[in-house]
């Protein structure tokens, strides 16, 4: 590196070094002082000079020539971040350079109309272009292909998303009508059972002779199966023995929704008085008592 | 009206370009039809035979696009007969013939030259800007030309660089659409002669191409000697300093030499050992056909 010891600087011989050491020229840690050649020329009185010169003075509807900032851009950044146009970013570059030949344009179309310069040319006016036709059709046909695979790819886009609801919307549909299916049969099912004479199930028609049959038995209908049975049954719907469906499975042990702690633990409003008065005392109070009354 | 505004521009260039140089010339022959063309330029001539060249054709101005190793394409605007000239290096040409420029204009329709308000701030891009006008802008009521006024270069200053494009002007509200051609110039000096003459400007942020690639290059290189040296470094460490201990004689007071074994000299082949029979080894055979079995199953 530059600022090496000056001993591997062998065209500079000892005594040269002191004195320049004693002069004050050597500072420590710079050693080599690099004296840069005088590069960069800017001759600012000269280049003013060539431009009076050089300059001509035509009017300006020779020149046509509009030296302006940019469009100020009412939905973006301020002016002040037109400094801040960071070059590697390629948008905002060009479209710096688009607001700037904007600016251009608003200010020079009025001058022009007011010189009588046409800027639009007649639609009977054909003469010839810069690009030729084969060329603009080249670019029609590309930009038509891009807006198509774009096109095709949000129809795809779309069909996978429609197809996704719709599989939802049928799988939501053949639950309801499972659920539905059930809750018909349950119902029927109660109903011949006896233990519901109401036919709320609208199309559900039952014979008399049925309704005779199960007279006898409706005067069981406040007991009715035991809590057991009847909790089992409305968990496990109606009907005998299914091979072991009334017993618990793995989901069903983890499930604890249905737990009430208040109820397990005998913690809730009691079960009306009797409880609360036929409570036994404990050992200890009972002892208490005994010894009270000796 | 008469055309009073006697500009012409002579486009060439020397030998060596590529594709995409020559498709920038064409276009700008397109684009501005006060252009005149001529063969390619030997390089061996020396660049002062550009004037003369212009003379003969009766050019007043000059653009003269010089490829240099088959890699960079630089560019010399002059105004002939006195000066002065300005040398760029050309970068990120995009020509006409590109699908994505999409925009149109008539051929030989008048551009509308749009500066970046930093081209007034400096005298050197004050005197650029005089030279891109005069040598862009298509004289009034030129005979190859169309009165109607359709399309507008911009020349802006950003980067350090000056960076050219081209727009056709769709709408009176100013939609634009872009034409092309562009590409990108990086100001190298200034001369007040015509290809010659004293320096007037020289752009300290230009950086020569052959520059650019050897500090890429020695920045590689710079890479890798330092992976090499922190690998030496590494193995240094790893191995230790190994001070050199003088031989201490305490060391070997106590050490005893073992006895010397008589030696044997073997004259008889020793016994073979007992040949016991593997009764596992069917077993184990099968066993291995079975896991072989299993596993390309």
């Amino acid at each position: 590196s530059d600022s090496e010891s000056g001993s591997e600087d062998s065209s500079l011989s000892d005594s040269e070094l002191q004195e320049a050491f004693s002069k004050g020229l050597l500072k420590p840690g710079l050693n080599v002082v690099l004296e840069e050649r005088p590069k960069r020329r800017n001759d600012t009185d000269g280049l003013k000079l060539c431009l009076s010169e050089f300059k001509q003075q035509l009017a300006w509807v020779e020149r046509l020539d509009v030296t302006l900032g940019q469009v100020v851009d009412p939905v973006a950044q301020s002016a002040t971040s037109k400094d801040a146009v960071d070059p590697e970013n390629d948008f905002q570059r060009e479209m710096s350079f688009y607001r700037q030949a904007q600016a251009a344009v608003l200010e020079a179309l009025p001058k022009l109309r007011k010189l009588q310069i046409p800027t639009r040319r007649p639609d009977d006016y054909f003469a010839e272009m810069a690009k030729s036709d084969q060329q603009m059709q080249k670019i029609r046909q590309k930009l038509k292909s891009k807006q198509e695979a774009m096109e095709r790819s949000e129809k795809a886009k779309q069909l996978r998303a429609m197809r996704k609801y719709g599989k939802k919307v049928q799988t939501e549909i053949l639950q309801r009508r499972q659920k539905e299916k059930k809750n018909m049969l349950n119902a029927v099912k109660k109903y011949q059972k006896g233990l519901s004479d109401k036919l709320d199930f609208l199309d559900e028609e039952q014979t008399s002779s049925q309704g005779n049959k199960k007279g006898s038995a409706n005067q069981r209908i406040k007991k009715g199966p035991n809590a057991k049975r009847r909790y089992k049954n409305q968990k496990f719907g109606f009907g005998g023995k299914k091979k072991g469906s009334k017993w618990n499975t793995k989901e069903s042990f983890n499930d604890v929704s249905s737990f009430r702690p208040k109820v397990a633990h005998n913690k809730g409003p009691g079960k009306g008085g009797k409880k609360a008065l036929n409570k036994r005392p404990g050992k200890r109070a009972r002892q208490k008592m005994k010894n009270r009354a000796r | 009206g008469k055309w009073k505004n006697k500009e012409r521009v002579l486009i060439f260039s020397s030998r060596g370009i590529n594709f995409r140089t020559r498709h920038l010339m064409q276009d700008l022959r397109t684009l501005m039809p006060h252009s005149k063309a001529d063969t390619k330029m030997d390089r061996k001539d020396q660049l002062f035979v550009i004037n003369e060249v212009c003379e003969m054709k009766n050019c007043n101005k000059c653009i003269f696009f010089e490829a240099k190793k088959k890699q960079d394409l630089y560019m010399w605007l002059s105004n002939t007969p006195q000066g002065p000239s300005a040398k760029f290096l050309v970068q990120n040409v995009h020509t006409l013939a590109e699908l994505k420029m999409t925009g149109n204009c008539l051929r030989g329709s008048r551009p509308l030259l749009s500066f970046d308000p930093i081209f007034d701030k400096e005298p050197h891009y004050a005197l650029l800007k005089e030279l891109f006008i005069q040598i862009f802008s298509t004289p009034q009521y030129h005979p190859k030309s169309q009165p109607f006024v359709d399309h507008v270069f911009t020349f802006t200053v950003t980067d350090e660089r000056i960076w050219f494009r081209n727009y056709q002007i769709i709408e009176e509200d100013a939609s634009l659409v872009e034409i092309g051609p562009r590409f990108v110039l990086n100001l190298i000096k200034i001369f007040q002669g015509s290809f010659g003459g004293a320096t007037l400007y020289e752009n300290p942020h230009y950086r020569s191409p052959n520059m650019h690639r050897r500090l890429i290059r020695l920045s590689v290189a710079a890479k890798l000697r330092e992976k090499q040296q922190v690998k030496e470094v590494q193995k240094m460490k790893k191995k230790g300093s190994k001070a050199l201990i003088g031989e201490d004689p305490t060391e070997v007071v106590f050490e005893t030499p073992a006895e010397e074994k008589p030696v044997e000299i073997q004259l008889v082949k020793p016994e073979s050992k007992p040949i016991i029979k593997d009764k596992k080894k069917p077993r184990k055979i099968q066993r291995k056909k079975q896991k072989k079995l299993f596993r390309t199953e």
